[in-house]
């Protein structure tokens, strides 16, 4: 467990550094649009461009939104119960949580595969969707291997109470 | 079961949900696909999970949600706040109360930079409130005025609940902004007569300050130039129609960028830092999104929207009236459940509600974001009391949501004028194009 915990840690990281790379490549490609439109030469790709590095920056944030606890939430029920009762409450959403996810994982890889059968490209540049739908299925993947270590963690809290 | 029944009992079971502490993103997706492969297919359920989630993902419209989150956290991380709170408290400093008058007006003036309203609480429980403890300020006003500053900041475009309002009822963001603008100096004006009637009544509790001589004071104005010119620079892009919103959070981030590179406050860190803040709040606010267009899809095949809509229209209630019922329930909703949550999951129900009544959307989302900002200062989840706490362990949360109480009141005189007289509100965004 401490490995997979190591290995989930070092993945999460490393799509940290990707999204944040994403997000100021964004910010530029936008500004220099804006800057070449006003001298009459607009860029035509970057409207495609800043539709993908957003996919790019949101899927990368999947699992370390995640992790650091970014998802708003009510408490204020449970924060009442006793702690092997909350325990028990968060090993059940959680597990949910990790069907769900799972669920959209799959789908997402089917949607990806349909999307490159059919040869899909975006609007004005031409270029694959596909690769862009398989990177959001393998970070919705991360996210669910990052909710499936929750489990572990909260039913061990469950048994150890 | 017929679909609306259907639609209720998935109403409950979020509602019951929402209570185990599950991330509300994830309640609506569950729910959400759940009720829709109930009504259609499980097969279509599927469709739309990755249909709808790579849609928000992919949309070049909600590009707009990480480049203004990006701005507001440059602009913090590079301290725009201390300089802004400088120059007000050069001004306000020396009258009663002044240092918390000097707080909400900074909160005003950093609300042109940021999108959110914890966001500006927690800047200004860093710079404003260990000012107001030195001076001696009382714990209840100092944190008071900090936690209810910041809904002054984001009724001050850029907006994070305008852009979501925009984007869930199709409105313009440019105009929804815009609309902004007044409303948020004649609520700073009634938080800064709040504060003047409270130490009225208490003197102990805010005495005044340093004084502070003309040539200090004309020298601070200085550093407000460089939020003016960035101000100027976004919101008269959009008001022109020169550029998108997503195009004015990118020219507003790099601006902010640039200026704290020339000015040398920003450091690696903290630019790595606000990369990093900015993908975890986006993709919290998108995942929403999702979430909320995963569930709105399932509301709309139960058709309880239409059916709630002509249900009020049959009521024979005057439209005010309505209105205040939608407001009570936000401000009930608010006390619960958080402010952009409880927009997302309850626009695709009350907007048809309202435009079948025939009020201009744009008035409603300012009313809405008005409302929601007294929910993130009321007990129990009052999300900018919990923040200022969080920065300031010292002061009790009890103190600080007895703190806000004169704020949620001139709040509450606010969103009734704004109410009673829509067209002050709409007047600006009407210029507009």
């Amino acid at each position: 467990m401490d490995i997979y915990q190591k290995c989930l840690n070092w993945l999460i990281k490393v799509m940290r550094l990707v999204g944040a790379f994403a997000l100021t490549a964004m910010m530029m490609v936008t500004c220099v649009d804006v800057i070449l439109r006003g001298f009459g030469h607009p860029v035509i790709w970057a409207l495609d461009m800043v539709g993908f590095l957003a996919v790019i920056v949101l899927a990368s944030a999947l699992p370390y939104t995640h992790m650091e606890g970014g998802h708003v939430g009510v408490d204020l029920l449970v924060l009442k119960m006793k702690p092997r009762n909350q325990a028990i409450i968060d090993s059940i959403t959680s597990l949910v949580s990790l069907i769900l996810f799972s669920l959209v994982t799959w789908q997402m890889f089917l949607y990806a595969r349909e999307l490159a059968s059919k040869g899909e490209v975006s609007m004005t540049v031409q270029i694959p969707k596909d690769p862009f739908i398989y990177l959001v299925a393998v970070c919705f993947g991360l996210l669910s291997a990052v909710i499936l270590s929750d489990v572990v963690r909260f039913i061990g809290k469950a048994v150890k109470e | 079961m017929t679909p609306s029944m259907i639609g209720v009992l998935g109403i409950v079971l979020l509602v019951a949900i929402f209570f185990t502490r599950m991330p509300v993103a994830y309640v609506m997706t569950l729910v959400g696909f759940l009720g829709f492969s109930y009504i259609v297919s499980l097969q279509a359920g599927m469709k739309l999970l990755s249909r709808d989630i790579y849609d928000i993902f992919s949309s070049y419209g909600l590009t707009v949600i990480p480049m203004f989150v990006l701005m507001g956290q440059l602009a913090f991380n590079a301290g725009i706040g201390r300089a802004l709170y400088d120059c007000a408290y050069a001004f306000l400093g020396s009258i009663r109360g002044g240092l918390a008058m000097a707080t909400v007006a900074a909160c005003c003036a950093f609300g042109t930079v940021s999108g959110s309203s914890p966001g500006t609480a927690a800047t200004f429980a860093v710079v404003g409130l260990p000012e107001m403890k030195r001076y001696g300020y009382g714990n209840r006003l100092a944190s008071g005025c900090v936690a209810s500053g910041g809904g002054i900041g984001i009724l001050m475009p850029p907006s994070v609940v305008m852009i979501v309002y925009g984007i869930l009822t199709e409105q313009s963001i440019g105009k929804l902004f815009v609309a902004g603008i007044l409303p948020a100096l004649f609520i700073t004006a009634l938080f800064i007569g709040a504060i003047s009637i409270y130490t009225a009544y208490s003197p102990k509790e805010g005495p005044a300050g340093e004084k502070f001589s003309w040539r200090d004071k004309f020298r601070s104005l200085g550093k407000l130039g460089d939020t003016l010119v960035i101000f100027i620079i976004v919101m008269g892009g959009l008001f022109s129609g020169w550029f998108t919103p997503g195009e004015a959070g990118a020219v507003g981030a790099f601006a902010v960028l640039a200026t704290a590179l020339v000015r040398r406050t920003l450091t690696w860190a903290g630019f790595v830092k606000s990369c990093y803040e900015t993908l975890r709040t986006s993709c919290m606010i998108l995942l929403l999104v999702a979430g909320a267009v995963i569930f709105g899809h399932f509301l709309a095949v139960t058709r309880i929207p239409f059916q709630l809509a002509s249900w009020v229209a049959d009521l024979n209630l005057p439209p005010w009236g309505i209105i205040f019922l939608i407001v009570f329930v936000y401000l009930i909703g608010g006390c619960f459940i958080d402010a952009l949550a409880l927009i997302m999951l309850t626009i695709p129900i009350f907007y048809p509600v309202v435009s079948n009544l025939g009020y201009d959307p744009i008035w409603f989302g300012v009313i809405i974001v008005l409302v929601t900002q007294m929910g993130v200062i009321t007990p129990p989840v009052g999300i900018n009391v919990y923040v200022v706490n969080g920065i300031d362990k010292s002061i009790p949360l009890e103190d600080i949501f007895i703190g806000c109480m004169p704020f949620l009141v001139a709040l509450i005189i606010g969103t009734l004028a704004l109410v009673m007289f829509p067209a002050t509100v709409v007047w600006l965004p009407n210029l507009m194009y």
